[in-house]
């Protein structure tokens, strides 16, 4: 349970000792969740919540922010 | 995406879908200007565990906050200007001489934003979902939170509403200290509850 650092994450903000982001990619893809909640449901979290259950159940082992990806991706074709 | 003009490297096939999710959001016109960096600055620097240490410090210094903290978790913590996403039903939980609280997403990683910020790795991963539930004591110690026998352990999974935070004990030794003192001895980890002060 201990998180790896890179010396490049060393400039990076963060908090009790860990990074709220470990790259770039994780951050953008986290607020284009927020996006889509606020903007497409009305700020209703439980639809991205369910598809981020079953994306996590598919793939248990999976990076997490890549399941959130794949949950975001699934959330998005549902869209009309 | 100017940063890729400066950074040639090829992206990693999870960074390519990203970056088409951004194309593809933005396009619809469902990411405003300046949205994403403002969210990243927000979680990065204004929304984290210090919130949530105010308010246990709070419930220390203040009788009737506290009471009000344990009928209206989300209205109380409202009072210190304190809310948003994942923090609309919170429930706090108090931890006393006989009971101890952890808190747990067994399904994905719901946890009290507002509070707390955005959770640790450790709470994503598969084995604290599972093991908290089935073996609470053991991975507790294992984390170094060691709870003597006696101790009754309530997990608390987070729901689809319900957001938990837990309220330590306060310390002894500290009846001199201000309140902006007592906050900056709460941990992360003693408000999630794998860990005691």
């Amino acid at each position: 349970m201990s998180t790896q650092l890179a010396l490049s994450d060393l400039d990076l903000p963060r908090r009790n000792g860990e990074l709220a982001f470990d790259a770039p990619w994780q951050s953008t893809v986290f607020a284009l969740a927020a996006a889509v909640i606020e903007h497409a449901f009305g700020g209703d979290r439980e639809p991205f919540r369910q598809q981020l259950i079953a994306a996590i159940a598919a793939q248990p082992g999976r990076p997490y922010w890549e399941s959130w990806t794949a949950a975001l991706e699934a959330l998005v074709q549902a869209l009309p | 995406m100017t940063e890729s003009a400066h950074h040639p490297a090829p992206l990693s096939p999870v960074e390519q879908r990203v970056a088409a999710l951004q194309t593809l959001l933005t396009e619809r016109g469902l990411v405003p200007e300046g949205f994403i960096e403002e969210i990243t600055r927000q979680y990065e620097s204004e929304i984290g565990p210090m919130n949530g240490a105010k308010v246990v410090a709070r419930a220390w210094v203040d009788p009737g906050y506290k009471q009000r903290l344990q009928a209206d978790g989300t209205a109380a913590i409202a009072e210190l200007g304190i809310g948003g996403p994942e923090g609309h039903h919170m429930v706090v939980v108090e931890n006393t001489a006989g009971v101890h609280n952890v808190i747990v997403c067994t399904l994905c990683s719901c946890y009290p934003w507002p509070v707390l910020g955005l959770p640790p790795a450790w709470y994503k991963d598969p084995p604290y979902r599972a093991r908290m539930v089935r073996e609470p004591r053991a991975l507790l110690a294992e984390m170094g939170c060691l709870l003597p026998e006696d101790v009754e352990i309530r997990v608390w999974d987070s729901s689809a509403e319900v957001r938990y935070l837990v309220l330590p004990p306060r310390p002894r030794g500290t009846e001199s200290r201000t309140e902006a003192e007592l906050a900056a001895l709460v941990t992360r980890d003693s408000m999630i509850g794998v860990a005691r002060l």
